[in-house]
């Protein structure tokens, strides 16, 4: 087995392409020299002996079970930026919009790197090296085997939470974003040099809606959309477009998302059908 | 009457073990009530019906739900709001106290000065979500049951939406986590309205939603301390106290998307089989919990959190929640130096598109958010960001334009522009992103190449014949603007999608050209009806071009205007010959009827009862014979009960017009004899029912052309009697004359249109099973307003329907209109009324003068009881089979209640024989199927006053109103009436407007229709003579009553008893 193989099993089982922060991991794992030590880590992770994954706070603890019977404890952790950096990678961030707005939709940007370069401090680790480690297994190599175990389960962890980097750089995704979220506020109150007063005058929704009228009152006819029931010629189903679950896909079961999708997209077929009948039916 | 309401209860608490979420159903019906007090608990609702009553009731209507279960719920409903102030004792008016009690507004009931949020207890039945649906899918689309109720519809409609969103697969399953450690975690089918038009709908929902529909508030017990001792509250004191059970209910988007979602989820949930093994813990634990009838999840708090995470995540992708804004990008179009484009960034309000704010305003928000029409966002830059970055997802080149940290517009290459049109603005808007194009290139309908046309009648046009051909040209026209077939082919040879011409965008398709070319090499002839129907609504294409605009000249447009009821149709004069005076709206009518006549179309003239349309169809025959075109004789066809009244009517207002009836023993047996009778004959009258008698007769008569009054006679296409009408109809010749009379408004009711409108102008609806088919079904089974709206535009230029409370009307109509109903007698009735009359004249002849006085008075009120029906003087105190076939006059009666009923309008009927308002009270009843209060001599107060309250407050108290002349005739205020029924006659007409006055009086908002009963030859003819003539006589009988009937000699009384044959009256 060679290295590009390790990558692409695990890219394989889920339905489309990995989202490029998981490849970036996988790559920096991949950057590994000691291939036979990883391809044994692999195993590991496949067979499930990465019992459990915790974060607790800016370190990921895993257990994982080795050749004794107590699983080997493992931590794994990251250089944490602090305040003044963070209030630096924060500035910068709210240059562009385009960051915030990736952020907000769930999406690493993939020039993030640029708003992290002003500290001369990186989000990603630049090599294997950076993420630190400690296993209580009595190997005294670095990574040991049960440690890239959990390497390699992380890729997954990224895919099911992007903001689990800045997590172990020191900053969680609520903190991120609603600093960057008063950082815009802070803008927009310099940029004001003009004060814009908002009339905060009967907004309240009970003053809107307070007319006995409309307690008993519905005039409308069936929309047309309604009254003949088809299903729309493009594939819009919702199993069908939403693509995969971002959930660290557990190794021992690796087709289980796709066999969880494809069953949802064979029943919104029956369903979808069952619900045109119905519609049909004429009960006079 | 009851009506059923339906109220979705959600934290629902009272069935143990049962679900949490439930459609409440519970009805009401109006009756006198004493206002309650504020308690520390809700009252309970003083008009509901109990579950038992609410059951059988259900059954009866076989709307009985197979599962639910009896329970009682809180609903906050507006009410009525009583103050009485009480001063105190020692009289210091500063100290006064209030105290104040409150009643539940029903569904229809005026609204009054005060009213306030308040909690009623209520009883009703709860249907657990799968239930509800199964139980709303059975139910009408349209309003056809007046039982149920509004929010009813609303509701059935709610449910129609979850089976097209099931249809498209617009779900996705979910998890919801539970905070509170007693309860479950779920699994959740959620319904996804990712996409634009479903977004619309929503908003439509909640706009449209009654309130009554999610007005079940939990109560909370006020735990005051001292709760026994307070028993009444004011207001302000229980407002705080219960605020939440006092405050009204908001219309809010999550309130409609939980009912939404409750509904979808119990029809997936049904349904879903655990199929694979094989999966991982968590997604197994899911599954199953998909498919279990609670949804509950077997899995770690842990484990439930990333699940629940990792769905949320899933589904956000392409979807974000709702909220009052989101973000929209429009496409601003290069000026003519330039070629690029700009995208502007807005953020735009969910419920009205219309409303947006530019992305500057945004970023200048302070932490009060932003207005945007009449909403306030509170945290737009966060909206309007996360906006774009999923809009960056779909298209990857606004990332160029979001390089700014406050970006509000970029710029977009034409190759840009045209794959942000093509393809990424579908994608967008099924993305919860909002786009607005321009209008030329939105994909409307007015995006599409199509004509503009100017037409105009040709110079020699004789009248209007609609077969006749226009002169007319057409243009190109594409996005609002012209173009040229020239500047078409200069275009196409740019080889762009999107091509600039004269300043703005549009977009040309494949085969826009070859389309154009084949029209333009082989232009079709347009004639007069085919402008008709390209103007009779919007979105009309010729030869699959679609036609942008159509321009008239000035006198083809007159035509058209008039043709669709756009101006109103030219009064014509009182023709001459016609000794009446035609109010201004009956001009019009009579224009209207010579209008369509010159296009030989069959009119339908469906005015208002009231509105006199017995004259204007006279004064326009009046009119044809005047003009010469009235060679030959017209055949009226109209109910048996009616054709006295046409006799009447006819003789009065045009003499001239000779007339025959073809009604009786006498009457002709053979064409020949009928050809022969018919010489200098103008309208031949006759009843249904001979119609289709004698069918074989009239068919080989060459009429003029069949006049048909009460037209919903033949509102059954199946009916022997409407086959026969229309094989008459069928067989006219020339251009013949087809009208119908109806006082229903017969373009409500589709089933019938077909029947009417292929007797006037059978091509304009085609057959029957096509319109079954196309119109019909759609239209009475799922209330499909654009089929309607096809119907209506097709049958309306031959329908003219006035209301009387119609604006142009109004001012034309005196506040009372006096109608008399000219009846005759049925064959019993005569007979029994000559039989009376002869024995009893020779009785009084033979009897000594002090008994004769009584006699005669005995003599009088029989023979009116035979006017109004044999029964009352058989002496028969139950309805027989033929109750209605024996009285001409009952058959009238019902004829005008049924307009009355179908008109939504209410009536009293008065009578003076109390015997008589029995029977009729039982006929009624069961011919409406509804209860008909009758107060007479016998009624006790309690029993009087509670039909008063009930016939004028009840919103859905009964419509007919029975009362005897005596003692109902005085004092009493009945203003909801606005139609007095004289079923029987009375001497002294100051009885008679005493009466009427109990509707036409101080607070009648309607015009009054009073109908006055005559039996055409008979003591009731005598009598309105009398009152007419105001003669001596009846001076004689103000004054004195009924003395004077002793001075009568017994010639003199046989005179005014004896029944003049109608022949005679003629």
């Amino acid at each position: 087995m060679n290295d590009s193989e390790i990558t692409t099993a695990i890219s394989r089982k889920g339905l489309g392409k990995q989202a490029w922060w998981v490849e970036q991991w996988m790559e920096l794992i991949n950057s590994y020299r000691y291939k036979k030590r990883l391809e044994r880590a692999w195993i590991y992770a496949r067979e499930g002996n990465v019992t459990s994954i915790r974060f607790e706070g800016r370190r990921i603890h895993a257990r994982v079970q080795g050749t004794e019977k107590k699983p080997y404890k493992v931590k794994l952790w990251l250089d944490v930026l602090d305040d003044e950096n963070w209030t630096y990678v924060i500035d910068a961030l709210a240059k562009k919009a385009k960051w915030s707005a990736q952020l907000l939709a769930g999406v690493m940007p993939k020039d993030i790197e640029q708003a992290f370069a002003t500290t001369g401090k990186r989000l990603f680790p630049f090599n294997l090296q950076e993420v630190k480690s400690e296993c209580s297994c009595p190997d005294q190599a670095n990574p040991c085997k049960h440690i890239s175990a959990v390497y390699f389960l992380m890729g997954e962890q990224f895919k099911e939470n992007p903001f689990l980097l800045f997590q172990l750089r020191g900053k969680g995704k609520n903190s991120l974003l609603s600093d960057l979220a008063q950082k815009r506020l802070s803008v927009s109150k310099e940029s004001q040099a003009k004060t814009h007063v908002l009339n905060n005058t009967s907004m309240t929704k009970n003053n809107i809606i307070r007319s006995p009228e409309i307690w008993w009152s519905y005039k409308q006819n069936l929309d047309d959309d309604l009254v003949v029931i088809t299903s729309s010629t493009e594939a819009k189903a919702g199993p069908l477009i939403a693509g995969e679950i971002p959930l660290a896909s557990n190794p021992q079961f690796p087709a289980s998302q796709n066999t969880f999708i494809k069953n949802l997209i064979s029943y919104s077929e029956t369903q979808g059908q069952k619900a045109m009948l119905s519609a049909m039916s004429i009960n006079t | 009457m009851n009506l059923l309401h339906a109220t979705w209860l959600t934290a629902f608490a009272d069935l143990s073990d049962g679900p949490s979420t439930v459609l409440f159903l519970w009805a009401d019906t109006w009756q006198v009530a004493t206002p309650k007090e504020p308690k520390n608990s809700p009252c309970t609702h003083p008009y509901t019906l109990s579950t038992k009553e609410l059951e059988i009731w259900l059954k009866k209507k076989n709307l009985f739900p197979k599962e639910s279960q009896e329970t009682s719920a809180c609903l906050t409903l507006p009410s009525k709001f009583a103050i009485d102030e009480i001063i105190n004792k020692d009289q210091k008016i500063s100290k006064q106290e209030t105290k104040w009690s409150t009643l539940p507004l029903i569904a229809g009931e005026a609204l009054p000065k005060k009213y306030e949020w308040w909690p009623w207890k209520t009883e009703g039945l709860a249907l657990a979500p799968w239930e509800a649906s199964q139980w709303l899918k059975q139910l009408p689309l349209s309003q056809t049951d007046y039982d149920l109720s509004e929010e009813i519809l609303w509701l059935t409609h709610l449910e129609r939406w979850t089976l097209r969103l099931i249809a498209n697969g617009l779900w996705l399953p979910q998890v919801k986590s539970s905070k509170e450690a007693s309860k479950h975690h779920c699994a959740r089918w959620v319904p996804l309205l990712n996409q634009e038009n479903e977004r619309q709908r929503l908003e439509e929902f909640v706009q449209t939603m009654p309130l009554a529909v999610m007005c079940g508030v939990p109560w909370r017990d006020p735990s005051m301390q001292s709760c026994n001792k307070i028993k009444t509250k004011s207001t302000k004191s229980i407002g705080p106290l219960n605020p939440i059970a006092s405050s009204c209910v908001n219309k809010e988007r999550n309130l409609v998307t939980n009912v939404l979602e409750e509904i979808v989820d119990a029809q997936l949930r049904k349904d879903f089989e655990e199929k694979s093994n094989n999966l991982d813990p968590l997604l197994s634990a899911w599954q199953k919990a998909l498919g279990s009838a609670d949804g509950f999840i077997e899995l770690c708090d842990k484990d439930i959190q990333r699940l629940e995470e990792a769905t949320k995540n899933w589904k956000k992708g392409f979807y974000s929640n709702l909220k009052d804004a989101k973000t929209c990008l429009q496409l601003i179009p290069p000026n003519d130096a330039e070629n690029l484009w700009n995208l502007h960034f807005l953020l735009q309000a969910e419920a009205n598109p219309a409303n947006t704010i530019s992305a500057k305003k945004v970023w200048e928000a302070d932490a009060k958010g932003v207005i945007i029409g009449d909403i306030k966002v509170l945290d737009p830059s966060e909206i309007l960001l996360e906006g774009l970055g999923r809009a960056l997802n779909i298209f990857p080149a606004i990332e160029r334009g979001l390089e700014d940290p406050t970006p509000h517009s970029m710029q977009l290459s034409p190759a840009e522009a045209f794959i942000f049109i093509k393809t990424a603005t579908n994608q967008l808007r099924d993305n919860g992103i909002g786009v607005i194009l321009p209008e030329s290139l939105s994909s409307g309908f007015s995006s599409r190449l199509g004509l503009t046309i100017n037409a105009e009648l040709k110079e020699k046009f004789k009248g209007a014949i609609a077969g006749e051909s226009l002169d007319w040209s057409w243009e190109l026209m594409i996005g609002g603007i012209e173009l040229t077939m020239k500047e078409l082919e200069v275009l196409e040879k740019k080889n762009s999608p999107l091509v600039n011409h004269k300043g703005t965008w549009i977009e040309l398709r494949p085969n826009d050209l070859k389309k154009v070319q084949q029209f333009s090499s082989n232009p079709p002839l347009l004639n007069l009806n085919e402008a008709l129907t390209l103007t009779a609504n919007q979105g009309n294409t010729l030869l699959k071009l679609p036609v942008h605009r159509f321009t008239s000249g000035p006198r083809l447009r007159n035509v058209l205007e008039q043709y669709h009821h756009q101006q109103s149709p030219e009064p014509l004069p009182n023709p001459k010959g016609f000794e009446g005076n035609l109010r201004p709206y009956q001009q019009r009518g009579l224009g209207w009827l010579a209008f369509l006549y010159s296009f030989h179309q069959g009119a339908c003239l469906a005015d208002d009862m009231g509105l006199g349309k017995t004259i204007q169809l006279l004064a326009f025959i009046q009119k044809l014979k005047n003009d010469g075109e009235l060679i030959k004789p017209l055949l009226l066809i109209a109910p048996t009960s009616v054709i006295t009244n046409w006799r009447r009517e006819a003789k009065a207002f045009t003499p001239e017009l000779s007339l025959l009836e073809h009604y009786g023993i006498q009457r002709a047996s053979s064409v020949e004899q009928l050809s022969q009778s018919l010489k200098k004959i103008d309208i031949c009258i006759t009843s249904y029912s001979l119609a289709f008698r004698d069918k074989e007769l009239f068919q080989d008569i060459n009429w003029q052309g069949v006049v048909i009054d009460e037209a919903q006679a033949i509102k059954n296409p199946k009916a022997k009697q409407s086959v026969a009408i229309r094989d008459i109809s069928q067989r006219l010749k020339q251009n013949p004359l087809r009208i119908a009379l109806t006082g229903t408004p017969i373009e409500n009711r589709i089933s019938e249109l077909w029947a009417l409108m292929n007797f006037l102008n059978p091509k304009v609806l085609g057959e029957e099973d096509f319109f079954n088919q196309r119109y019909k079904l759609p239209i009475e089974q799922y209330g499909d307003i654009s089929s309607l709206n096809d119907l209506k535009s097709l049958v309306s230029p031959f329908i003219l329907r006035r209301l009387k409370t119609d604006k142009s009307i109004i001012s034309d109509l005196p506040n009372k209109i006096e109608l008399n109903e000219w009846v005759t007698l049925s064959e019993e009735q005569e007979h029994l009324y000559n039989k009376t009359v002869e024995t009893s004249l020779k009785e009084i002849a033979s009897s000594p003068l002090g008994q004769r006085h009584g006699k005669m008075l005995g003599l009088l009120t029989r023979l009116k009881q035979i006017c109004n029906h044999p029964a009352l003087i058989l002496k028969e105190s139950e309805i027989t089979k033929d109750f209605l076939e024996r009285s001409t006059k009952v058959q009238r009666l019902e004829q005008i209640l049924e307009e009355v009923i179908e008109a939504n309008d209410r009536a009293l009927l008065f009578t003076q024989f109390t015997e008589w308002g029995y029977l009729l009270q039982s006929y009624l009843q069961k011919r409406w199927q509804a209860e008909i209060p009758f107060l007479h001599g016998g009624s006790s107060k309690i029993q009087r006053q509670q039909m008063i309250d009930r016939f004028q407050n009840d919103p859905r108290g009964p419509r007919l109103f029975l009362l005897s002349l005596k003692a109902g005739g005085l004092g009493l205020n009945l203003t909801r009436a606005n139609h007095v029924f004289h079923i029987d006659r009375w001497w002294n007409p100051a009885v008679e407007n005493q009466a009427t006055d109990r509707a036409y009086r101080i607070g009648q908002t309607k015009s009054v229709i009073v109908h006055k009963f005559i039996t055409t030859g008979s003591i009731e003819e005598k009598i309105n003579q009398m009152i007419l003539k105001k003669s001596q006589l009846s001076e004689n009988i103000i004054d004195s009553g009924e003395s004077w009937l002793s001075k009568l000699s017994v010639e003199e009384l046989s005179k005014l008893v004896l029944l003049e044959s109608h022949t005679e009256t003629t």
